[in-house]
Parts: C-alpha cells; sequence; structure tokens
C-alpha cells in the first residue's frame, strides 16, 4: 500500500477513466474524495471504497463553479484534514465541427476541461504549499497532440491543460509540489460511446501497435506511480498512455 | 516465474540504481558493465541484501562481447524479461572543433551503438517469448542540447528515435520499448567533477530546486518494467525535476 494515510481528491470520479483512478487510489491506501456532477454515481464509488475496506466520500460538483470547487475544498478538508492528491479527471466532449461550432458548445468545453484544472488547483495548492509537498495529476488527452475531427474545442482544452500543467510545475516546484498530465489514448469508456458505432469504436480502439482496446483501468497504475513517492523528481510531464499509438 | 532482467552500465550511478531496485522487485539482476569489479561489487551488495545477482563483463560496443553475453544469460537463465540499457557517458566537455574522430566515436559507440548492439541481440529472445521490456537512457541534453557536449546530446536524442523506431517493431510481440531521460543526477562519475555547491548554483533554474538521487530515476526505470506501465511503449519518461517539459 504505497499511499497509506493519503488524502487524495479525484473530480469525474464518478464514472470512467475517474471512476478507476478512485477505485486504485483507494487500493493503494488513499481516503478518497469523490467529486463529480453525477451525486449518486459518485456516492456508488465511495461506497465501493468503503465495502473494500477503504475510507471515501462523495460530493456533487460542478468543476466550472468557483462557489461549488471551494465547498469542495472546504469539505475535503472538513472531512479528511487535508489534500496530497489532487486528480483532475472532469471533463466533457461534446462533438461539432468548428464553423458549426456555438459559442456556447466552445464555452462550456472550455470552462470545465481548463477551467475546471484551474479552479480546483487554485483551491487545493495553499494547503500543498503550507504541508511543503503534494501531487497534482491532470487527465489530458492523446487528443491534445493529435487533434480530432469534430473536437477541436476538446483538444484545445486538453492541450491547454498540458500547457497549464507545466506552467504549475514551475511554479510549485520550490515548495515540493509536483504537477503533471497523464495523455490516455482512446479508450472504452461512456464518453467516445457517445458518437460512434459499437463496431466503428471496436475497431479504431484496437488499432494501435500493440492491438489493444485501452480500458480506464489501464491508466490506474501510471496515476499511481505519479502518486506516490516512486514520482518524487517527475513534474511538468505529460505521461503518453496510448499503446504507441504516437510517440513524441 | 522470476523475471529475468540484463542491465548494462549497472556497476555505478544509475545502473546501479536500477540493478538494486529490480532485485529489490524480486527480479534476477545480470550487473553487466564494462568495470567488472564495480560490477561484482553491486552484485554482491544485492545477494547481501537477499536478491538474486550475477556480475558479467561486457564492453556494450563490441558486437561479439555483447552477443556472448546475451547468449550466455540465456542459455544459463532460459529468458531475459527485461534489458535496461544505462551503460554510456558524456566523458568529455569541450568545444566541438577540439573533439577528436575517435573521441567523437567513443562517444556515440557507448551510448547510442551500445544500446542498438544489445537490443539487437536481446530482441529475438523476447519476441521467442512473445514479451519483453527494453529501457533505454537518454538525458535532458538530449533535448536541451549542450555546447560542450556535442556528440553526447546528439547519441542521447538519437536513443529516443532509435527506441520509437524499435517500439513500433516490437509491438506486434508484445515487447515494450521505452526511454528514460534523467535530469541531473548525484551519481559518483558528477559528483567527483563538481563540488555539491556548483551543482547547486548551476541547476538553480530546476522547478522542484534539487538535483537528483540515483535512485529517484531507478523508480522510472522500475515502473517501465512492471504490469503497471503495459500500454505505454515508444515514450520517453522525463525524470528531470521540471528542467525539460517537452
Amino acid at each position: 500500500m504505497r499511499l497509506q494515510g493519503k488524502i487524495a481528491v479525484v473530480t469525474g470520479g464518478a464514472q470512467g477513466i475517474g471512476r478507476a483512478i478512485a477505485l486504485g487510489l483507494g487500493r493503494d491506501g488513499a481516503k478518497v474524495m469523490v467529486a463529480d456532477l453525477q451525486a449518486d454515481k459518485a456516492k456508488g464509488v465511495a461506497d465501493e471504497i468503503r465495502r473494500s475496506g477503504g475510507e471515501s466520500d462523495a460530493i456533487e460538483v460542478n468543476v466550472a463553479n468557483e462557489s461549488a470547487v471551494k465547498r469542495l475544498a472546504q469539505q475535503t478538508f472538513d472531512r479528511f484534514g487535508r489534500i496530497d492528491i489532487l486528480v483532475n479527471d472532469a471533463g466533457i466532449y461534446p462533438r461539432a465541427l468548428v464553423v458549426e461550432m456555438t459559442e456556447e458548445d466552445w464555452d462550456r468545453t472550455i470552462n470545465v476541461n481548463l477551467g475546471g484544472n484551474f479552479l480546483c488547483c487554485r483551491a487545493f495548492i495553499p494547503a500543498m504549499r503550507a504541508q511543503r509537498s503534494g501531487r497534482i495529476i491532470s487527465i489530458a488527452s492523446s487528443i491534445a497532440h493529435y487533434g480530432a475531427q469534430e473536437g477541436a474545442h476538446y483538444a484545445a482544452s486538453k492541450a491547454a491543460i498540458v500547457g497549464f500543467i507545466k506552467a504549475l510545475a514551475r511554479e510549485v516546484g520550490a515548495d515540493g509540489v509536483t504537477a503533471n498530465a497523464i495523455c490516455p489514448g482512446i479508450a472504452n469508456t461512456a464518453l467516445p460511446r457517445s458518437h460512434r458505432s459499437e463496431e466503428e469504436l471496436i475497431q479504431r480502439l484496437r488499432s494501435n501497435p500493440l492491438g489493444h482496446v485501452l480500458e480506464p483501468e489501464d491508466f490506474v497504475g501510471p496515476i499511481l506511480f505519479l502518486a506516490s513517492d516512486a514520482g518524487s523528481y517527475i513534474t511538468g510531464q505529460a505521461i503518453n498512455v496510448n499503446c504507441g499509438s504516437y510517440m513524441v | 516465474m522470476t523475471q529475468v532482467a540484463l542491465i548494462t552500465g549497472g556497476a555505478n550511478g544509475i545502473g546501479r540504481a536500477v540493478a538494486h531496485r529490480m532485485a529489490a522487485g524480486g527480479v534476477t539482476v545480470i550487473v553487466a558493465d564494462y568495470d567488472h569489479a564495480g560490477a561484482e561489487k553491486v552484485s554482491s551488495e544485492i545477494s547481501s541484501a537477499g536478491g538474486r545477482s550475477e556480475a558479467l563483463s561486457v564492453d556494450v560496443t563490441v558486437g561479439r562481447e555483447v552477443k556472448a553475453l546475451v547468449t550466455d544469460v540465456a542459455r544459463r537463465h532460459g529468458r531475459i524479461d527485461i534489458l535496461g540499457n544505462i551503460a554510456g557517458g558524456s566523458f568529455y566537455t569541450k568545444r566541438l572543433e577540439e573533439f577528436t574522430w575517435a573521441e567523437w566515436k567513443e562517444v556515440i559507440d557507448v551510448n547510442l551503438k551500445g544500446t542498438f548492439l544489445m537490443c539487437r541481440e536481446v530482441a529475438p529472445i523476447m519476441q521467442k517469448q512473445k514479451s519483453g521490456r527494453i529501457v533505454n537512457t537518454a538525458s535532458n541534453y538530449a533535448l536541451t542540447g549542450s555546447p560542450t557536449r556535442i556528440p553526447y546530446s546528439a547519441a542521447k536524442a538519437g536513443i529516443i528515435g532509435f527506441g520509437k523506431s524499435l517500439a513500433q517493431e516490437l509491438a506486434p510481440y508484445g515487447i515494450l520499448v521505452n526511454t528514460v531521460a534523467p535530469g541531473p543526477t548525484d551519481t559518483p562519475r558528477v559528483m567527483a567533477k563538481e563540488s555539491a555547491e556548483a551543482r547547486r548554483l548551476r541547476w538553480s533554474d530546476i522547478p522542484l530546486g534539487r538535483t537528483a538521487k540515483p535512485e529517484e530515476i531507478a523508480e522510472a526505470f522500475y515502473f517501465l518494467t512492471t504490469p503497471e506501465s503495459g500500454w505505454i511503449t515508444g515514450q520517453t519518461f522525463h525524470v528531470n525535476g521540471g528542467l525539460v517539459t517537452p
């Protein structure tokens, strides 16, 4: 148990990759605050962690809402007393061509995906600074590097997360806090399923050098590595977990 | 089944730390180095700590030595699960026009050709197993360059390109190839050349505010051999305290 006694917050922890991360952190000994817009599902994940002998709580939060994020931080401190690991996973992936994209589509995607990173980091960094330790891990996407048809706003938000994390690493490094991003390859989750046929999806998911369909669980190991003592000298990096589908 | 790791440059510095980390993870570690006495020392340290290890000599720039080493390990252990190519070094710090052809070749060969020769011999064994992990070693200089380490920067950048290509070649066999690019690390070799104070000043722009311990670099090598990194290939892990964020 590498993370025994550590306090972790996972935004977007109710489903998909976020859920797998929350459960993985719990298995490795961390106490996990599961934060998500979908309160019932978040509670279900927290229940699952508790049933396996861990400690966890759930909270409803819209990461693009400043006061909601403040509440998330306050409730985390009230419930667990500190913050060691912040995983920014909350995100949305609406689809639109740029020429047909509404300003509302654009704002919502950027505000949730990128703005959520900003608000959550801003809310938790003072506590990490004060204790002179902390791990921030943001979930970007392979689309940050690769782009995606009908996903320019999503690609922009994810590439911006990588830039944000690199800058943040320089800002908080002197205080012993690391900040990294994970760029998952396209995975078998609810996000891409909403706009592709099942057959199309599986074929696309398998078309990588390793011929493997990435599942949410496949990203947990790299997150635990970065969150644990083993990741102590890694900061400002974007780690690609994509079966070799591209190499940067 | 106990995994078998072949670690070049295992006698000192980062290689030694990687050998220790793998052994602590239950892996049988073959410490291979030009410095045989050093390899023997690391191997006996591992054995004393309850691990499994042996020491072998190799000059990674000599094809027949590499072939003999790999053949010997494969014959006696029956498999090679992990190859850590860590033998390397910058050796000289001077202007390009001062490099002799022999010095240039020495730096390129120990770092880049050694990585090629080791991979060429070990890959067929891993292909038969339909599994394997190769972790090569680059450097922050591969990305930033250095006015006084030009062949070293070239060799290390070459290792990144080589690794991406090999990752594609070996992916169908379930073999993963990745690269660790360490930042400034407190190895005995560099500490002998530069005082701690001089190092602190030279690296004052590292966001984490300090240089690395070899053990911190070793963790990245080890991670890239575990099931947790099973879907990472062709990538470079920059373990540099935020110095370079490509």
